[in-house]
């Protein structure tokens, strides 16, 4: 039918039909093939683009997409006392979170709907929650909606995982402390690690939902309990699912530590402490052997249960700690500075026989019981009064240290006004008080040790911009003045009486043992430094301290069948101790025992117990006599 | 006789084309639905079998189109026309919806997108008007009545909405009627309208759907799990294949399902990331070779009306190769339009084939009488 319509554009004029194509069509046709191929030019140079010159980016961009590492988490490592009688377990605890990278759009609703049947959290809560973690975490970092699930919801959770994108159920290890308040301060707890410890510990493989040890040794030693957790990197498809393992690289669970304490002895210094103290109050005390520095007991009050940390429930009382009376969360034996009073006369009896101001048998005479110091510049002001608790008559060291006089001892520290004996000097004093290791941390393995402070002439100057007047000279010699310590110092310094002079630095730890219980390091006896002072002028000393427990002021601390060697002592203001060691002619152990309030029989009475406890009741002093350690 | 003009004029290489770019296609269905089949074929539904055997109706309708003289459908043109805008409009109301169009229209228990066959009963309907109308044509009046015929369709398709099947019935009806003989003045003038009017429709006649897509296009990171995410990822997947591609099957883009609707529209980014840009030229080589034989075909036309059809279908192919492979690479809006032959999806491959046979019929006729 179209036989008669021919090819023709411009001439009206009919054709035959075998003429050839016109020129127009010839040339539309050269058009369409070059248009066809522009096109495909057009085509194949982005594609150049794309996959030659920017192929690098993009084939890294494919890898981020298909590949998510994930931390395989690894048993934590223990912690046992001495005797190996563990105080911590694991416990596994479950936690529901969403990834919000995995939901797929539009199916919001779904998901969290899902997940509220399966954990009880109001739908409401959970889009809130997620629309808070929008903008400030990566879509990519499981954001976790409810801690501490019952074992029923999480097997829920795992079961519904495969087929509800987004939602994860998280495995982590929770602590379980064996004694929570007993050991509250030596083991310290767990908690989840904050945004600033993200950015300091940055490059040790924290991830945001991650805990860490935030007190006790349990901080200390965070990076040995930890170990290394595995590696797996998976190839995750685009709804977040595990299709398969790339790589692997195994962890390594936690070392875990063998302590110096002993269960027992912690124990029984806890039940002792408490006793004397009321609910509330401030109080502390140490047992250390003084060959090694090795802490046997560590109790700090008031004393909090460590478990409350690991249970998502009981949150509530885990903050009221942080403003609870007596701040439970502070160790009181090495995180707040006290005046150490007559526990400080030991240190300046020793200071001023080894410099010769006193020989063990010089008297000083003074039949007032007080002692009047005026200010040499300023006759007429009110002079400075020291007392004692009654009038001792002739005082020589033993009857000094023995009955706590502090006229004889303000003395020895700054001479006889007008008499012919001549004192220490606070320049002396300081450095001795500095020999034992007073006014700079004693490295103990638990954080937030304080310095604690030993005053001089230039330090007052400096700081308060004050002279120092020989008042304070009086004062410094009986342990007061501007003079501040820790309980820690205080049992260091004492250790250091009874060890004949070597400054030990304390510590808690007296093993690491790998999963399989190989020895990974052991801690030996780490001297810091000596006194500086002869062994007969210590020995002097622990005489003196041993009589002071025998027939003096310290006599609440007496035990039968030990002799035990030790000052007492009671500010006006508070501040009640007893720093002292036993055996007193051999001495194994250094104890120290501060109380907020109190009388000084009180700290006398919790050490008499504890050593009674430890030599008499039980065989833990013969073990550690025979253990050398 | 007919036998004689089948071994004389059939052109083997454009039959070849055509089955060699379904068959790549079938390779890049069964790598794209691996994610979901991964024990391969072992069923029935395996979308690889439903394609072939979508394929081989299609090579049977093409063979039986061929053997029919082109001139049949020519006379049908008007009826054939009218059925494509009757299926257009019924779309709109009847069709199934599907991620926020309807383009589909159940038959029988089949499902035909309704713009495939309107795209080739509108190249026949167009063809027959300019032929029968061989120097009148150059009249404002017939450009008024070709313009109207290719835009009807168009605007029908544009309600879907479908945007990328408008804008192939548009270049369909620019480039016939150039070569059907229109003045060139008059394209120009409509040209520079449209070009003026782009604020105005943009503005108007784009729905939220587009506008949106259109805003994603120039900027995916906007919403890079949301809308923008496929748009990104194809061009994470196209780019990582490099020269040679990560090899079959091995694509972590497509079996890991970061590609979307990876068989049908996203079909060439699992190309471009298993066999990379040397597979890629490949297939569209293969797609110049048939485009090129189409026009070739249109050259050796008989008469003004074969020579038209075969124009037309060389466009099509031509633009549609282009929208998409361009979606994919980034070079355009997101639009949907299937990869010729290669894209999962029945429609497209039969008609294409259809397309194809009336090509080779007009090809088998191109001598009135044989020596």
């Amino acid at each position: 039918m179209a036989t008669t319509t021919r090819r023709r554009w411009r001439s009206p004029r009919p054709r035959r039909r075998d003429e050839p194509a016109p020129v127009a069509g010839r040339w539309g046709f050269m058009a369409l093939r070059a248009l066809a191929l522009v096109l495909m030019a057009i085509l194949v140079g982005q594609l150049v683009r794309l996959q030659i010159v920017e192929g690098q980016r993009f084939r890294e961009m494919a890898t981020i997409n298909a590949l998510r590492e994930i931390q395989v988490p690894v048993s934590r490592g223990l912690i046992y006392d001495r005797g190996g009688r563990p105080l911590v377990y694991n416990e596994a605890s479950f936690d529901a979170a969403l990834v919000p990278a995995d939901i797929p759009r539009g199916q919001e609703g779904r998901v969290f709907a899902e997940l509220s049947a399966i954990i009880g959290t109001p739908p409401q809560e959970i889009e809130a929650l997620w629309r808070q973690a929008q903008g400030t975490q990566s879509p990519y970092d499981p954001l976790i909606v409810k801690q501490g699930l019952t074992r029923e919801q999480a097997l829920a959770l795992r079961e519904r995982e495969p087929d509800v994108p987004g939602i994860r159920l998280l495995v982590r290890t929770a602590r379980e402390y064996v004694d929570g308040p007993a050991l509250a301060h030596v083991i310290g707890y767990m908690g989840p690690i904050s945004s600033e410890e993200l950015q300091s510990l940055d490059g040790q493989g924290y991830h945001l939902n991650d805990w860490l040890g935030k007190a006790g040794v349990e901080a200390t030693y965070e990076s040995i309990l930890r170990g290394t957790p595995g590696r797996i990197m998976v190839e995750v498809d685009a709804a977040g699912r595990h299709r398969r393992v790339v790589a692997e690289r195994p962890g390594q669970d936690g070392a875990s530590l063998l302590l110096t304490v002993d269960l027992d002895l912690q124990r029984k210094l806890y039940e002792a402490l408490s006793a004397q103290v009321p609910p509330g109050e401030v109080a502390a005390a140490a047992l250390m052997d003084v060959r090694s520095g090795g802490v046997l007991a560590l109790v700090s009050l008031p004393s909090f249960d460590p478990n409350v940390f690991s249970d998502p429930a009981r949150r509530s009382q885990a903050a009221a700690l942080l403003d609870a009376p007596g701040k439970p969360l502070l160790n009181h034996a090495l995180g707040e500075l006290y005046p150490p009073l007559d526990t400080f006369k030991p240190i300046v009896a020793a200071a001023a026989l080894q410099e010769g101001v006193i020989r063990a048998d010089t008297v000083i005479r003074n039949q007032a019981g007080y002692l009047l110091v005026s200010h040499p510049l300023d006759p007429g002001a009110v002079p400075d009064v020291i007392f004692d608790p009654r009038p001792l008559g002739d005082t020589d060291l033993n009857k000094a240290l023995a009955q706590g006089s502090n006229v004889f001892f303000a003395q020895v520290a700054g001479g006889t006004p007008g008499g012919p004996l001549r004192g220490l000097g606070e320049a002396r004093l300081a450095s001795y008080a500095r020999a034992f290791g007073l006014g700079m941390a004693t490295g103990i393995d638990l954080p937030a040790e304080a310095r604690g402070l030993v005053p001089d002439a230039r330090w007052k100057e400096q700081t308060l911009g004050e002279a120092w007047r020989p008042g304070d000279t009086y004062r410094f010699g009986i342990g007061q003045s501007y003079l501040s310590a820790t309980p820690m110092q205080v049992l260091v310094a004492t250790a250091a009486i009874a060890n004949g002079g070597r400054v030990l630095k304390p510590h808690l730890v007296r093993e690491v043992r790998s999963p399989d219980g190989r020895v990974l390091d052991q801690v030996e006896a780490t001297g810091r430094s000596q006194v500086g002072i002869a062994a007969e002028y210590l020995a002097a000393v622990r005489n003196a301290l041993a009589r002071a427990v025998d027939e003096g002021v310290a006599k609440s601390a007496a035990v039968r069948g030990l002799r035990v060697a030790g000052v007492t002592a009671a500010g006006e203001a508070g501040h009640v101790w007893f720093a002292g060691f036993a055996p007193a002619d051999q001495p194994l152990v250094a104890l120290v025992v501060y109380m907020g309030h109190g009388t000084a029989d009180k700290a006398g009475t919790v050490a008499a117990q504890v050593l009674d406890y430890m030599f008499n009741q039980t065989n833990i002093g013969q073990a550690l006599q025979e253990g050398r350690r | 006789m007919m036998q004689e003009r089948v071994s004389r004029h059939f052109d083997p290489v454009l039959a070849a084309g055509a089955i060699a770019l379904a068959g790549y296609g079938g390779l890049l269905i069964y790598s794209a639905s691996l994610s979901s089949y991964p024990d391969g074929i072992v069923s029935l539904d395996h979308p690889v079998l439903k394609q072939a055997l979508l394929g081989i109706l299609g090579i049977g309708l093409m063979l039986l189109i061929m053997m029919t003289d082109y001139r049949v459908f020519g006379r049908a043109a008007p009826a054939l026309y009218g059925l494509g805008l009757l299926l257009l409009v019924a779309v709109l109301f009847i069709g199934d919806e599907s991620l926020g169009s309807r383009r589909w229209i159940s038959f029988a228990g089949v499902q035909v997108q309704a713009s495939e066959l309107a795209k080739l009963f509108t190249i026949v309907a167009l063809a027959r008007y300019i032929a029968d109308r061989p120097l009148e044509i150059r009249r404002l009046r017939h450009f008024l009545a070709t313009l109207v015929m290719g835009m009807v369709p168009a605007a029908l398709v544009m309600l879907e909405p479908d945007m990328g099947t408008a804008i192939i019935f548009g270049s369909i009806w620019l480039v016939m009627a150039l070569m059907g003989g229109v003045r060139p003045y008059y394209v120009g003038v409509l040209v520079a309208l449209l070009v003026l009017s782009i604020p105005l429709v943009s503005a108007a006649a784009l729905s939220d759907y587009q506008r949106e897509r259109l805003t994603l296009f120039f900027n995916p990171n906007l919403d890079p799990l949301g809308g923008g995410f496929n748009i990104l990822q194809a061009e994470i997947g196209i780019g990582s294949g490099g020269l040679f591609g990560k090899g079959l099957f091995q694509g972590t883009q497509t079996q890991l399902d970061f590609l979307q609707t990876a068989t049908t529209d996203y079909i060439f980014s699992v190309l471009g990331e298993e066999l990379g840009l040397a597979g890629a030229v490949l297939l569209l080589g293969l797609y110049i070779l048939v485009i090129f034989r189409c026009l070739r075909a249109a050259s050796l036309s008989y008469d003004l009306f074969g020579r038209l059809v075969a124009t037309g279908v060389a466009i099509m192919l031509l633009v549609q190769v282009f929208i998409n492979v361009g979606v994919n690479v980034r070079l355009l809006p997101v639009t949907g339009i299937p990869l010729p032959f290669i894209s999962q999806g029945g429609s497209s491959l039969v008609m294409t084939f259809m397309a194809l046979g009336l090509v080779q019929s007009v090809l088998l006729r191109r001598r009135p009488f044989e020596p």
